[in-house]
């Protein structure tokens, strides 16, 4: 293979575009893109961050103030103060801890059923799986709400942890694994069965480490739902101690007046841990996955 | 395998361990009160003092209170409700109360009463109440529950910006007449852009149905038919689109929704000189810390045979039954009841959320040295509630909205809003009493 | 000898695993399985009875046969408007929400500096409040002083026409809630990367060598193995979009002229406002029987999906 030089001492010409530049126009170009519609997608974010910081007074002057003119960093610390803050945020990562835990658990035993396996009924039984997730949920508030005061479930935490280690709320990831385990190569799988190896080690010892940006995924959306459920919170419990930080931080939004820079200041509080589960788990999206070295 | 199982059950059985709930407070009846003043309101700890001082006050019953902010607050109390799981006390709307009554979901507080007075006991001195809440919290010649705050609605106005064109409190306009003069003399355009307006008919709390009322008339009449159909519905409607007519569309809307958007009421903001709202307006202009120089005044009257009424509403105080029939937590709420609407508790209360009590006397304490105050409680004399409609219950926001909204846009006349209204109400009319 | 050895040994484990499959297949989904005997099965039955009556939420219900769906079918002017409201969103909004979430995957997965950043910050919107955003997007498309409106007048000039009125317009408002909502395609985006991180990286090596240039790379590779996720996205597009509701609660109430009173509003209202739980519920049952036959007709695109675990 000839270098630039070799191929010049031979009297060719350099093409204008090598690989090099090429590469260079390419990655501007995306890079342009995104920035510009980046902008518009970060704008939400920054018009929370500049409300925030805004003056009771300059909130009522509205949109003729764009930026505040001495930034109230304060106003997180009050929207820290006010609310038991960090009494509700345990509470918040309690809840979340057992829906990743119970989410994963069932979906993913659910999913390899749905994609790997041959069982009577399977196709209908995805079918209802659907079709669960097609009757809005407001029809089905009260009726799970009285069934919840009959099994004498209300008031604890008991209605929002133990459905995610049966399935509840998990339709929609045990669709998206289903798929996910579809398109795992057939080849890796097979060998292992040679080996006298049972669905179940299958399952754990091959399956699951290759849908791990799924897994990801799964954790990310769950999370985020949880934490940010301030409905579930507010029906099912009943002392004020066990309330997370969602709920909480609607006191906020009193009848006549919110006050929208401790509104919007809590919420972005409430949108870190969000955020860094999501830029730290893009770790696991850039590696890509080879599938050599697993096969014989 | 097995292990993971073990876990699981082990996970399980400590999670329906933390489960259980406390017993009953040192022996004493635990009575459940609801509230508005959630932790990490300003008027939390307030509330929290008061339910403490009850139950100091004596060591029968234990009442144990919870906030919540005001979205949340109905649609936990809607849910439980209607799984018998609602608290012993609570607040409610006091325009449906009946609605509950007739269901037989609360408890008859009239009979709490006579039992009262049987027994030789203080009890509640209905006098100290507006009678027209009470009409409202009545069925059946009993009362289902008690008017906690009383709102009503008034002319709020601007007084720097009447300074500016030479008038005072005392030039403040008393029929339409006079306020489409004032107002008019209020506007200031810059260029094409609407700055302030004097007047607006639909901003803030101008209702329809409150400008009907002061011409006698209504959505509904006694049969609780939709009217809708006289040539002065038609009037008033038209004169209401039609005030600001000099401004296009674009610039009303435009202007409108500069503030609506964010939450900012136009009035606060200086943008409109004149506007009817409740008294929740003198609270928000207390919470923006604004300077601003103004007055309340009753709502102008269509001309001098015009009633002077306005819109009022409030919380009712209302004890639920839970499906069960009176026993000694009935007693205990009834007790705490009484508490609640007593002169100094209403007097604390109103301290600490700002609201207008629906006690009288508690109320002249309270606007004791604050003209606005005083106002305000001087005008809910004149308050009334709106009809409760049982194949409608919404039927003065989105059902009259859809129309309103669209008449406002110029997109429908005023004949064609009333007449889709009214056929949309008939419409739900005969569909609730194929349901029922 | 040998070989024969083999395959048969082969054959022997797969039978045996064949076998095994029927009744671990109820193992693996059991507990999904017992969650929706137990307690999911109650509320979905409790509420199809419910459909029947004429519960409204505080009295005993009293059973009143088809009643409230008659109702619903013939006499009830708002039912077919809101149904239709729904249908035009998905029919729209899951298409175009399809093809901006793989352009924009596509794009975020690129190799260059930088891409931890620019995949938080397009998806940071799924983040934000959804009150916050949608009184941003207000704010953005207001008609007057809008800034989209600011930025296109140029366009409006050129073309000599009247600035649009967006969620003003009664025939514009669905579609601008529409293109508001594609803010949130960062959530597709997110499956799709997941997705093609699993693609086995010797097919591309094996292309280059090929020498594939990168569009047919991502046409003959990429978008071939995307395809269950694009299948996923595709369905739950589908059942999310018939429920779409909260961005008209929050912004436009269903106005301007009900233009976006979507179905699962007007059911909402039916709930909450009327205290016609019955008939919310009927609601509720006929939107099921409708997701369900459009679902089971897109689930048959099934077979044009490419899963590389069926491939041999």
């Amino acid at each position: 293979m000839g270098t630039n030089t070799d191929l010049e001492k031979s009297g060719i010409k350099k093409p204008f575009l090598t690989r090099k530049r090429r590469k260079i126009i390419h990655d501007i170009t995306i890079h342009a893109v995104l920035i510009a519609f980046g902008t518009m997608f970060i704008f939400p974010f920054l018009w929370m961050l500049t409300t925030a910081l805004k003056t009771s007074n300059e909130l009522l002057q509205g949109t003729d103030v764009l930026f505040p003119a001495d930034p109230q960093w304060i106003n997180f610390r009050v929207a820290i103060e006010t609310v038991p803050f960090f009494l509700y945020m345990k509470n918040s990562f309690l809840l979340v801890f057992f829906a990743i835990v119970g989410t994963l658990f069932s979906s993913t035993l659910t999913a390899y059923a749905f994609a790997k396996l041959q069982w009577p009924g399977r196709d209908v039984f995805f079918v209802i799986m659907l079709a669960t997730m097609m009757i809005p949920m407001q029809v089905l508030l009260i009726p799970t709400y009285i069934m919840y005061a009959k099994i004498g479930w209300l008031g604890t935490r008991l209605p929002l942890i133990l459905p995610y280690f049966f399935g509840g709320g998990s339709a929609f990831y045990i669709f998206m694994l289903r798929q996910f385990f579809k398109g795992i190569p057939k080849d890796l799988t097979e060998s292992a069965i040679v080996d006298g190896a049972s669905h179940f080690m299958i399952f754990i010892k091959i399956m699951l480490p290759l849908v791990k940006p799924a897994l990801i995924t799964v954790t990310l959306f769950t999370f985020m739902f949880v934490w940010n459920d301030y409905f579930g919170p507010l029906i099912y419990l009943s002392d004020p101690e066990q309330w997370t930080i969602a709920l909480g931080l609607r006191a906020f939004q009193s009848q006549y007046s919110g006050r929208f820079d401790l509104m919007m200041a809590a919420s972005l509080l409430t949108m870190i841990p969000t955020l860094l589960i999501f830029f730290f788990a893009q770790n696991s999206f850039i590696e890509g996955i080879t599938f050599s070295g697993i096969k014989g | 395998m097995k292990k993971v199982i073990l876990g699981m059950l082990i996970l399980i059985s400590i999670l329906t361990l933390s489960a259980c709930k406390g017993g009953e407070v040192d022996e004493r009846i635990e009575i459940e009160f609801w509230h508005l003043s959630p932790v990490g309101d300003k008027s939390y700890s307030q509330v929290k003092q008061i339910i403490r001082d009850f139950n100091e006050s004596q060591d029968v019953y234990y009442v144990n209170g919870t906030g919540f902010s005001f979205w949340d607050y109905w649609d936990k109390l809607n849910i439980a409700v209607a799984s018998n799981t609602a608290p012993d006390v609570g607040f409610s709307t006091i325009d449906d109360n009946i609605h509950r009554a007739e269901r037989g979901v609360l408890y008859n507080i009239s009979d709490f009463m006579a039992t009262d007075i049987a027994a030789g006991d203080d009890t509640l001195d209905i006098d100290l109440f507006y009678p027209s809440q009470l009409r409202f919290l009545t069925y059946e010649d009993d009362l289902y529950g008690l008017p906690f705050t009383a709102t009503t609605r008034m002319l709020y106005y601007n007084l720097d910006h009447f300074a500016e064109i030479g008038l005072t409190e005392a030039d403040v306009p008393t029929t339409w007449a006079e306020l489409e003069t004032v107002a008019k003399q209020l506007d200031k355009v810059d260029g094409t852009d609407i700055e302030r307006i004097g007047f607006d008919p639909t901003y803030g709390q101008g209702t329809y149905m409150g400008y009907l009322w002061q011409a006698g008339l209504d959505f509904f009449n006694e049969d609780l038919q939709v009217t809708l159909n006289t040539q002065e519905h038609k009037d008033i409607l038209e004169w209401m689109v039609t005030f600001n007519k000099e401004f296009s569309r674009s610039q009303l809307n435009a202007f409108g929704e500069a503030n609506t958007i964010l939450g900012i009421d136009p009035f606060a903001a200086g943008r409109v000189s004149m506007m009817i709202a409740t008294d929740g307006l003198y609270q928000t202009l207390q919470d923006y810390d604004s300077s601003m120089n103004y007055a309340v005044a009753p709502i102008p009257l269509p001309d001098e045979d015009g009633i002077r009424v306005n819109w009022g509403s409030g919380f009712s105080l209302e004890l639920y039954k839970n499906g069960n029939e009176l026993n000694n937590k009935a007693r205990g709420s009834w007790e705490f009841t009484k508490y609640l609407m007593s002169t100094s508790v209403q007097v604390e209360y109103s301290e600490a959320v700002g609201w207008l009590m629906g006690n009288k006397d508690a109320m002249d304490i309270v606007a004791e040295g604050n003209p606005i105050i005083t106002a305000l409680v001087a005008e809910c004399e004149y308050a009334v509630d709106k009809v409760y409609i049982p194949y409608a219950p919404a039927w003065h926001g989105g059902d009259w909205f859809q129309y309103y909204d669209e008449l406002k846009a110029g997109k429908l006349t005023v004949q064609q809003t009333l007449d889709n209204a009214r056929d949309w109400y008939n419409e739900k009319q005969t569909n609730y009493n194929d349901t029922h | 000898m040998e070989t024969l050895k083999k395959t048969s040994t082969r054959k022997n484990a797969f039978k045996k695993l064949r076998s095994e499959e029927k009744k671990l297949g109820y193992v693996f989904a059991s507990p999904w399985l017992i969650g929706l005997l137990t307690l999911g099965a109650f509320p979905i039955l409790f509420s199809l009875y419910l459909s029947f009556t004429n519960y409204d939420m505080i009295s005993k219900p009293d059973f009143i046969w088809l009643t409230n769906y008659r109702i619903l079918l013939t006499n009830d002017s708002l039912f077919y408007k809101a149904l239709f409201n729904t249908l035009y969103h998905v029919a729209i909004s899951v298409p175009l929400g399809l093809v901006a979430g793989i352009l924009l995957a596509l794009l975020l997965n690129s190799k260059i500096k930088g891409m931890a950043i620019y995949r938080t910050i397009y998806y940071l919107p799924n983040v934000v409040s959804v009150v916050a955003m949608s009184l941003l997007w207000l704010w953005l498309f207001q008609p007057s002083f809008g800034i989209v409106n600011n930025l296109l007048s140029p366009i409006y000039e050129f073309l000599d026409m009247e600035p649009l009125l967006w969620y003003q317009s009664s025939d514009m408002s669905k579609m601008t809630l529409i293109i508001m909502g594609l803010w949130l395609v960062g959530g597709s985006m997110i499956i799709y990367l997941a997705q093609m991180q699993d693609i086995p990286t010797e097919l591309y090596e094996a292309a280059d060598i090929d020498g594939a240039n990168g569009l047919q790379k991502i046409i003959k590779i990429t978008l071939p193995l995307m395809t269950p996720s694009i299948f996923f996205n595709f369905i739950m597009g589908l059942i999310g979009g018939f429920q779409v509701f909260t961005t008209s609660y929050i912004m436009t109430q269903g106005g301007p002229g009900n233009s976006t009173y979507y179905y699962s509003y007007y059911l909402f209202d039916k709930m909450m406002v009327d205290n016609a739980m019955g008939m919310a519920s009927a609601m509720a049952w006929i939107l099921l029987v409708i997701t369900l036959v459009i679902t089971m007709v897109a689930l048959s695109l099934n077979k044009y999906v490419f899963y590389l675990g069926d491939q041999t």
